[in-house]
């Protein structure tokens, strides 16, 4: 048997749409209380199966709309599938967001513990990191500036030095490369470089070259539900091709 | 397991607190100003009416209404900010995992640690108007402030779910919350209410235990120590069975915000 970071196994996942504004208030109930509630549904994903090897670098592409963030919000266990199953072998960290949780009105510091702790951090850590991470971001001079004063370059560079330093086996990347600078994101794919083969990595970005680049493999979530997995070259050059 | 969960709730909790004061001059000093000038207020208001409360002299009856007044506010924020934890992180929740039990018990702390603030500045207060403040009389109301956060907790449990679903809930509990401040008789004596609407007060939770917070805080008595007991299993029960609801529903709640 083969060692797994992530097995995805017949997922499926359907969202009901109200068809009728919203339908979380009480008014829509009082106004027509006999009437079953319409909704339009809305499937994202569609009996997807796929393994991700442990070190493997896997990317995710596709258009817009064809489930690529719910399938990296199943993996982080935000949302629940319908049917099937995702399993996960090792510390998963998803970074759907840099700098989940920072409070502009807070100073650097303090953000650094809140986002630090929300991403699985405890407080003895971060007093241990807390140096590192301001110089890795070389912002050590703004450390009890408020972050709304930060631009967002600069707030996107501490979020990044926090995030490097949560231990975990998987990593799961939604775009956050999109953000950020040339140097920024210079100093990420060095980062990359570094984890490649170390850790296993789940990556959707629309950024062709540096899915070319890094992934081992990529799997190509189409409109019509269907998906295909194969070498990165491979699918991107079909990927690219559609349009 | 995350192992750093002890962590998350303190830093949620001080966040909250934090920003709360941030910005002001005085800061973190209007934590104790602002409720001792609200109590001056309405003290000076209010001790105009100390006949109205029977045999209490106008000193007692500062405190009788003070004491009223913040368990009534640790009811009311309690419910309120418990209520709302859930959606005020729904933001959070979208991005990453992590337990969410701690943001509701973290809303909670913050009406507990508000409620132990103006509960220390009433005690500063009695004892300045020479009210001898006993032992069993301050360990009996924090039994009974403890029952309520757990009741309040259970409750949380619930209504955190439910405000994902029906947003009307708010205006809701405002009203109830409204209605339960004219019940709980904070302001007059249950004697100025008519005989036959005087069982409301009578049933009422809330004002049998601002009835026993002021017995103890100004008497130094147990009274309705039966109820509270009674009230304290029920909590327990009530905490148990809203965890079970609350661990069941949270796992889908992200496709509902």
């Amino acid at each position: 048997m083969e060692e797994y970071a992530i097995s995805v196994k017949n997922v499926s996942k359907t969202f009901k749409i109200p068809l009728n504004g919203h339908a979380n208030t009480l008014q829509e109930r009082f106004i027509n209380p006999f009437r079953k509630k319409e909704f339009r549904e809305f499937q994202a994903l569609r009996d997807l199966s796929f393994d991700i090897r442990k070190g493997e670098f896997f990317s995710v592409i596709g258009s817009n709309g064809t489930g690529k963030s719910t399938l990296l919000k199943i993996v982080s266990g935000i949302y629940v599938p319908d049917q099937g199953a995702v399993k996960i072998n090792g510390k998963l960290v998803p970074f759907l967001e840099l700098g989940v949780g920072f409070n502009p009105e807070l100073t650097a510091k303090e953000n650094v513990y809140l986002n630090g702790t929300i991403l699985g951090l405890t407080k003895a850590e971060l007093n241990e990191y807390i140096d590192e991470i301001f110089h890795f971001a070389e912002l050590k001079d703004f450390a009890n500036v408020p972050t709304k004063n930060f631009s967002s370059g600069m707030a996107v560079r501490l979020a990044f030095s926090i995030a490097i330093k949560v231990k975990s086996d998987i990593l799961v990347l939604d775009e956050v490369l999109a953000v950020g600078d040339g140097e920024f994101q210079k100093k990420c794919y060095e980062y990359f470089d570094n984890m490649k083969g170390k850790k296993s990595i789940l990556y959707v970005s629309h950024a062709l070259n540096s899915v070319n680049k890094y992934s081992d493999r990529v799997l190509w979530l189409k409109e019509d539900r269907s998906y295909e997995i194969g070498s990165p070259k491979e699918i991107v050059d079909r990927y690219s091709k559609t349009f | 397991m995350r192992g750093n969960e002890l962590d998350l709730y303190k830093q949620f909790v001080k966040t909250i607190f934090k920003m709360r004061y941030r910005g002001s001059i005085l800061g973190f000093l209007w934590v104790l100003l602002k409720p001792f000038f609200m109590f001056l207020i309405l003290f000076s208001i209010f001790s105009h009416f100390a006949g109205a409360a029977g045999n209490l002299t106008p000193k007692q009856y500062a405190v009788y209404l003070l004491s009223g007044l913040i368990i009534y506010t640790f009811f009311n924020e309690g419910i309120t900010w418990g209520m709302n934890s859930i959606m005020e992180r729904a933001g959070l929740m979208i991005k990453i995992n992590f337990k969410r039990e701690i943001v509701v018990i973290s809303a909670l702390t913050m009406a507990l640690i508000n409620f132990g603030i103006n509960f220390l500045i009433i005690s500063i207060i009695a004892l300045i108007l020479g009210i001898s403040i006993t032992t069993l009389g301050v360990g009996y109301i924090f039994l009974i402030c403890f029952t309520m956060f757990l009741a309040m907790y259970g409750i949380s449990f619930f209504t955190s779910i439910w405000l994902v679903y029906v947003r009307d809930l708010t205006h809701i509990s405002e009203l109830v919350l409204q209605l339960m401040f004219y019940a709980s008789a904070v302001f007059f004596p249950i004697t100025a209410i008519p005989q036959r609407y005087q069982f409301i007060v009578k049933y009422n939770p809330i004002a049998i235990y601002i009835q026993a917070v002021r017995d103890a805080l100004i008497l130094g008595e147990v009274n309705h120590w039966k109820f509270v007991l009674l009230s304290l299993i029920i909590s327990v029960i009530l905490v148990i069975v809203g965890r079970l609801y609350f661990n069941k529903k949270i796992v889908k709640i992200a496709e509902h915000f």
